[in-house]
């Protein structure tokens, strides 16, 4: 399976960017926070990239949030800023996909999942990303992320393939392990680096 | 876990609520007082148009939260009191302008009734293969508790009190797939397995007025406390809700013909169970039938004894266990389960008129610890044995024996654990900005809170008169000190 429960969770302390004030999507010019929405088929292992990225903060066995389809987790950045992502699951089965503008509505980054081993998860990728580049905010950023890259020996959509449709679609494109956490900070920052900083002060 | 500004814990909140009471009493409070009842006195001079309605509403409260600072009572505030005052005042007027602006056009009550009956059909076929739920996490009798949770949504007026019922269900949920996916060894669960058991229990709670009641928290809940988690699981339920109008044969993975019977047998099912209420024509099978009549009759006997249970048991008890007692042992696939029948008469009560009449032979229901003098603990606990002895005689009639119903009580107590403190959530829809770090809670003060709100809206309805009475305000706020 695509990412590990078994590793006990570190108790780092959360990044501390805990404004009182609720704003509706940007706190400040150094700090703001963005709706990012997973898509993806069901089983590529879009909740666990999103578990290893707040495994800092997160536990398994902890109650205190509603449930791990919705996490937030604050990026520190070089320029000092901050980015808070608030992450969106979406329920990849082909049923519920007429449900997804619900959830990429305002949604200021978009994370389309696949898995290395499955062309058929690649193809539904290709489906979402022509759905956000349709339906979604025109600025939208969107990253294609092929997941499981430990299981390379299984290989079925080789990256070189993956990387030409990112670059035709402009996205980011990038592989990612959610198992050994290979690349997945980098998966977020990058974003962060690229999403437009707010205007006001 | 990041702390701090956690101005709505649970255990706040209803202190909040009771602070927000207090200030609205001060004379200085007197014009902020008035503001508000010409803002409602408005509504009753205008039809009904759900979008003018809730932009003015909007922005009634939000100059309103602007003019705290100025405001004599609140000057002087922290951030976190004035964000406290303003759920105050989102609940104060929406409590107001409920009847006025709930369900308030024919096309809201026609999809009511639309979904409702779609639900019903819905709920006597649907297995959760159907919605792509994977057998290890399939849990029926655990999932009753967050239909449970899902059905008080009508036991509220105000939006961030309905609003908590969808989390508090979304909670439940969470922690029990939680738990599965541990026993399983599986990965943690994400949407994937979120969302197609939030709309099984939908599906099954079937709460009457859903659609109303998603309307209602998305048009007056305040904009800018429907964010972040609050607003991930609302969307939630808006897509289920959105999922399960569009239901066909293919979205349940089955031919349309086959759906198409499956509907028709269902609806035939549910006339075929009025139809043995009027002239008890017991059919295929006499034993369900005859209890299903006996339901019927037990929901339409005036004994409220059962559906005020959760209201009157409040102080201090785990409430869910209460509720589990009901719900015990009852098939999923029951058209009528006791919770349906308490969830049904609290609504009818809630709207009903004589209600005053109703409670009359309940001396205590309005009672305050500090009136009782120890000559009332034996007629009380006279009243207290009357109470079980018609709960068990009920739940029998309901064909749930009393051994049934502890051993239920004492297997669903064990899956409580599961589900520990849903009544927390309510800190995320009070304090979005913190999701991630959501301080723990007493249970005990939150279901309390509960109670006492449930309790709140029937003293609401029998004790206070007409909301045109300018005195209303005052009498209002002098009536519910006991919040605390």
């Amino acid at each position: 399976m695509g990412c590990s429960s078994s590793l006990p969770a570190t108790n780092a302390g959360g990044g501390g960017l805990n404004n009182v004030n609720s704003g509706n999507s940007d706190i400040d010019s150094k700090n703001f926070r963005v709706k990012l929405v997973l898509l993806g088929d069901s089983g590529v292992g879009k909740s666990c990239i999103v578990l290893r990225f707040v495994r800092g903060q997160f536990d398994p066995t902890s109650k205190v949030t509603v449930g791990a389809s919705f996490l937030s987790q604050t990026l520190a950045l070089e320029d000092s800023t901050t980015v808070k992502f608030e992450i969106w699951d979406t329920a990849g089965q082909e049923r519920y996909a007429a449900l997804a503008p619900l959830y990429y509505r305002g949604a200021g980054a978009a994370i389309v999942v696949y898995d290395i081993t499955s062309p058929e998860s690649f193809n539904k990728a290709q489906y979402w990303v022509k759905e956000l580049q349709k339906h979604g905010g025109p600025d939208m950023i969107m990253a294609l992320v092929g997941n499981k890259a430990d299981l390379h020996e299984n290989r079925s959509v080789s990256s070189q393939e993956a990387q030409e449709y990112a670059e035709r679609n402009s996205m980011f494109f990038i592989e990612t392990s959610a198992k050994t956490a290979d690349n997945i900070n980098q998966l977020f920052e990058e974003i962060a680096k690229r999403l437009p900083r707010p205007t006001s002060s | 876990m990041e702390g701090g500004g956690d101005a709505f814990g649970s255990s706040t909140a209803p202190l909040a609520w009771h602070d927000f009471l207090e200030r609205m009493r001060q004379p200085s409070a007197a014009e902020f007082v008035r503001s508000i009842k010409s803002f409602i006195l408005t509504f009753s001079n205008r039809a009904p148009d759900p979008e003018k309605d809730s932009a003015s509403v909007q922005e009634f409260l939000e100059n309103m939260e602007g003019a705290f600072r100025a405001h004599t009572p609140w000057a002087g505030s922290s951030d976190e009191e004035l964000e406290s005052a303003g759920e105050g005042l989102e609940k104060y007027v929406m409590t107001k302008l409920f009847n006025r602006v709930f369900a308030s056009v024919p096309e809201d009550v026609k999809s009511d009734e639309e979904l409702f009956e779609k639900m019903s059909l819905l709920q006597q076929f649907i297995r959760p293969e159907n919605l792509d739920i994977k057998p290890e996490y399939q849990n029926e009798t655990s999932w009753l508790l967050a239909q449970k949770e899902l059905q008080k949504i009508n036991m509220y007026k105000a939006p961030r009190d309905k609003l908590s019922c969808i989390l508090n269900c979304c909670k439940v949920i969470n922690n029990l797939l939680l738990n599965a996916s541990i026993v399983s060894n599986d990965n943690p669960p994400g949407a994937d397995e979120f969302l197609p058991v939030l709309i099984y229990v939908t599906i099954k709670a079937n709460p009457p007025q859903l659609h109303s009641n998603l309307l209602y928290i998305q048009r007056y809940r305040r904009q800018t406390r429907l964010v972040s988690e609050a607003q991930y699981f609302f969307t939630n339920i808006l897509s289920a809700e959105s999922f399960i109008w569009n239901i066909d044969g293919e979205s349940l993975s089955m031919n349309e013909l086959d759906f198409q019977r499956k509907m028709d047998w269902a609806r035939e099912r549910l006339l075929g169970l009025s139809a043995d209420l009027e002239n008890r024509d017991n059919q295929a099978n006499p034993d369900v039938q005859e209890r299903r009549s006996q339901n019927l009759k037990a929901n339409r006997s005036s004994d409220v004894s059962l559906s005020l249970k959760d209201p009157i048991q409040g102080s201090g008890q785990d409430m869910r266990r209460d509720n589990d007692v009901s719900v015990g042992g009852k098939p999923v696939e029951r058209v009528q389960s006791v919770s349906d029948l308490e969830k049904k008469g609290a609504t009818e009560l809630l709207n009903d008129d004589d209600l005053n009449k109703k409670f009359q032979e309940y001396p205590y229901l309005f009672a305050r610890a500090g009136d009782l003098t120890i000559a009332d603990v034996e007629s009380l606990l006279n009243s207290y044995k009357q109470l079980v002895v018609r709960y068990v005689a009920l739940a029998q009639g309901m064909g749930v024996s009393p051994e049934t119903t502890l051993a239920q009580t004492a297997q669903t107590s064990s899956d409580l654990v599961a589900s520990e403190e849903p009544e927390n959530v309510s800190s995320v829809v009070n304090n979005n900005d913190n999701s991630e770090g959501v301080s723990k809670t007493s249970d005990d003060v939150a279901s309390d809170n509960y109670h006492t709100e449930a309790y709140e809206q029937m003293t609401q309805k029998t004790a206070v008169g007409s909301s045109d009475d300018p005195k209303v305000t005052k009498d209002e706020a002098l009536h519910h000190p006991e919040n605390a």
